[in-house]
């Protein structure tokens, strides 16, 4: 099936292909740009329309008619292959991330290297170099990248639950097993039945996604993806350290502290144990604090406070604090060269990028529009009340537009301001707690290199380490079993990828 | 597929099959005769020179190092080398044996349900019931395999799904059927009979239709009872559709369902759920893999039709009409 559609599309591609090439002869300077085309990822269960409030005054904002092509963030990462392989490419992109796809094809010349080129552009010039250099493929620049808060993990617990049981809010890996066990065993919410758990879990098992498994590996020291050891780069699964940790979420799994189907349960479900209580904790990032705070709000507007607790970043067995960052970008926006075909062309798409990346611009993708959604106060933006149908839609699609943002240079755009004190105090404490473990951060030291072993196989070989974790988890197979699955993944190219690793990482020392 | 077959058998049966045509010569002749006929012929012959020759000309870029960028001709050739690295893979031989094992239990389970569905439904004499249940058995197949897979995570989930309750309450046992990799494959086949059985009754039913209703009598006179009836027959009415439809399905046998699969997968049962299909789309589409993917996919097709001729062979062999 697959791959009949496949070549359909690749004879498609040539046919359509010969005809550009007769179209596009000559070499007349270009004409000025009056139109850009953009694919991006939504979120939401609707992408926005494209004659909204926001569309609206991004053109007004850029000058340009902005044709934005939204394709689910579901099935992304396979639109943005099979957009690569077809002839109608838009002008920018949003790549998500370096997957092998978008590696080979920018290695074969197919988006322009903006490396030499970002700095020229006053609002394109980055702040955070070392985050441009994690969102490059061996330094080289393909993109202008999405800039994201890198700290961002968070524990949240039902508070309720904790008082009731006079406990701490966890402080080490050590008190997240204590609270785990005692929201299991001593009937936290009060009914009599042996009904609660602690952990929940949902089927998340990729390597390195920032998972709840990829956190607590991380708390232990295992290293974010990528560790040194003995002045050498190694994979976190190959230390002492990642074994102990997922020793540690096996007895949890054994003891069942954590729900007993976390190998299947939808993510798309993750608040509802919570919210319900049926499983007491989540480890994910902090602004689902907000999220579960604001589902308690919904329930019974009146007492929703202190339902919901949260702390930062673990300690570890060590009795260190090894927080772990993301990369501190979602993705980047990159030009390919089958649409923006001379330097000349590519130039006003930058310039156009670097409308999109002004205050105005960032204010509008985020914020929405002043006085129809949100007015400004003392530096926050405060969504107008009562919310009239035309305020409502704005809100509505700037949670898409959203995902244009680049902020290369920090947020520019406002802070919401939160609808309750409450509220405001648990977001400022979520700003200061991970402004403080940001401190903390152990980061990926190999972000920025791609290795061509792990371009052809890579994906493939982390799923051997990723599955066999669970498996492990699940007690399918034992220690032996999962150390003979790391085994594996060197043995089927794993030692290339390390090698060639450690290669990039010294050359660029 | 199994539409033109029918008719070149019906055709053969009403002794209508057309001269052949000779030389040069008595081609025009033959042409000019038939014309309409092959004027009807021409929709069909473009089909498939559109949508099944022509994209075959991608093929090729399992031979090739294939970049989107560079298109298919200026993609550097690589000749073998991405069928090496498939069967040096440590995936091969569990995706061939996932593949097969999936394939011959859903021949050998789902494809004789579906003769016996047949006869079971001729055999009911009111006819109201027997359209009844005709049409209810016919309903899960326009059903999506995403809503059948919601429904089976529904009835087996752990601890709240009823069937799992069920075992639970009365046989004490807990099983974890979405992620023990040993219920993968019944629960697959399963998903199978129950979505698709009723369905393939549709030709047999046909088939029962035809056979002739003197040697029942016959047979009846002669104090056969209704196993008797069936077995001696029925079924030998129905042979050679039964071998038909079986080098049919022995044909469309690797194609095991790629969304019925692929939602059924999690980490833990993927050892036994990975199958061509699978894994074509997983290296192909999400990761970029394109070369790579269309060589497994090539070398799948190439099983497909070693089964097909071996399949016919085998019934020339055993003096049933073959396919061709």
């Amino acid at each position: 099936m697959i791959r009949r559609k496949l070549s359909l599309a690749a004879a498609l591609v040539t046919a359509t292909a010969l005809t550009l090439t007769a179209c596009s002869g000559g070499d007349a300077p270009a004409a000025d740009l009056t139109s850009v085309s953009i694919m991006a990822p939504f979120l939401e269960a609707q992408p926005p329309g494209a004659d909204g409030a926001v569309q609206k005054k991004l053109e007004e904002l850029t000058g340009k008619q902005v044709k934005i092509n939204w394709a689910p963030n579901a099935s992304y990462e396979d639109k943005t292959n099979i957009t690569l392989a077809g002839s109608d490419l838009p002008q920018v992109m949003v790549i998500q991330s370096k997957s092998p796809g978008f590696v080979k094809n920018a290695q074969a010349g197919a988006f322009w290297d903006l490396t030499d080129k970002l700095d020229k552009y006053p609002n394109l010039k980055t702040t955070f170099p070392d985050i441009q250099k994690n969102a490059s493929v061996n330094g080289k620049v393909y993109g202008v990248f999405r800039g994201r808060s890198p700290m961002r993990s968070a524990v949240m617990f039902r508070q309720d639950w904790l008082d009731k049981l006079g406990l701490q809010p966890p402080k080490t890996v050590e008190d997240l097993y204590k609270v785990a066990k005692a929201f299991t065993e001593q009937d936290p919410d009060g009914n009599g039945q042996n009904d609660t758990y602690g952990i929940t879990i949902p089927k998340w098992g990729a390597l390195g996604t920032n998972s709840p498994y990829d956190l607590i590996e991380e708390w232990y020291g295992a290293g974010n993806r990528w560790t040194e050891r003995d002045g050498k780069l190694v994979p976190s699964f190959e230390t002492d350290e990642f074994l102990e940790a997922d020793r540690f979420i096996k007895k949890m799994v054994d003891e069942k502290l954590i729900n007993p189907d976390f190998a299947t349960f939808d993510s798309t479900k993750w608040n509802e144990p919570f919210f319900n209580g049926k499983g007491g904790i989540i480890v994910d990032v902090d602004s689902r604090v907000s999220v579960l705070v604001n589902l308690f709000k919904q329930a019974d507007p009146n007492n929703f406070q202190n339902k919901v607790g949260f702390v930062g970043n673990l300690e570890g067995p060590d009795g260190k604090l090894h927080a772990h960052p993301t990369d501190g970008y979602s993705g980047f926006l990159a030009v390919p060269k089958a649409s923006v075909r001379t330097e000349a062309e590519l130039d006003k798409v930058l310039d156009f990028l670097n409308t999109m990346n002004s205050k105005d611009v960032a204010i509008l993708l985020n914020n929405g529009i002043e006085g129809v959604n949100f007015k400004a106060e003392d530096g926050k933006a405060a969504t107008i009340k009562p919310e009239t149908p035309e305020g409502k839609a704005v809100t509505t699609d700037i949670k898409s537009y959203a995902q244009l943002g680049m902020n290369v240079a920090g947020n520019e755009f406002y802070p919401v301001k939160q609808p309750s004190d409450y509220e405001q105090q648990v977001f400022d404490k979520r700003t200061e707690v991970m402004a403080e473990d940001l401190k903390s951060a152990v980061y990926n030291p190999a972000a920025p290199f791609v290795s061509e072993t792990y371009v052809a196989k890579g994906a493939q070989l982390d799923n051997i380490v990723a599955d066999a974790r669970i498996r492990y988890l699940a007690g399918q197979i034992d220690e032996q079993g999962l150390k003979d699955a790391i085994k594996l993944w060197d043995t089927s190219g794993g030692n290339k990828v390390k090698e060639e690793i450690n290669k990039l990482w010294q050359d660029s020392k | 597929m199994a539409a033109p077959v029918i008719d070149t058998l019906a055709g053969e049966r009403a002794g209508k099959t057309p001269p052949a045509p000779r030389k040069g010569g008595r081609f025009s002749v033959h042409f000019a005769h038939y014309k309409w006929l092959y004027l009807l012929l021409l929709p069909g012959v473009v089909y498939f020179a559109v949508f099944r020759y022509g994209p075959m000309y991608g093929v090729s870029i399992a031979f090739k190092d294939y970049v989107p960028f560079l298109g298919v001709n200026g993609s550097p050739w690589v000749g073998f080398r991405n069928f090496q690295d498939f069967f040096a893979n440590p995936d091969f031989p569990r995706l061939l044996g996932n593949t097969l094992i999936l394939a011959f239990l859903n021949l050998g389970v789902a494809f004789p349900l579906t003769i016996i569905m047949a006869l079971l439904l001729n055999e009911v004499r009111l006819s109201i019931l027997k359209r009844t249940v005709q049409t209810l058995v016919y309903i899960p197949h326009f059903l999506s395999w995403t809503i059948v897979a919601s429904l089976s995570f529904l009835l087996f989930a752990l601890d709240i799904g009823p069937l799992f309750q069920f075992l639970n309450n009365t046989m004490g046992t807990s099983i974890d059927f979405l992620s023990d990799p040993a219920w993968f494959r019944p629960l697959i086949v399963l998903q199978e009979i129950w979505k698709n059985t009723g369905w393939g009754t549709i030709i047999f039913l046909a088939a029962l239709a035809t056979v002739d209703q003197d040697q029942y009598e016959a047979a009846i006179i002669d104090g056969a009872g209704r196993f008797r009836r069936v077995w001696h027959i029925t079924l030998p009415a129905i042979r050679s559709t039964i071998i038909v439809m079986l080098i049919l399905a022995i044909g469309q046998m690797l194609n095991t369902g790629f969304e019925q699969i692929y939602l059924m997968t999690n980490a833990l049962n993927r050892e036994v759920a990975d199958v061509f299909d699978t894994y074509v789309y997983f290296v192909g589409i999400t990761q970029g893999a394109y070369s790579y993917s269309t060589a497994v996919g090539l070398f799948k097709s190439l099983v497909g039709i070693v089964l097909i001729f071996g399949t016919n062979w085998l019934a020339k062999r055993f003096n049933q009409s073959g396919l061709f």
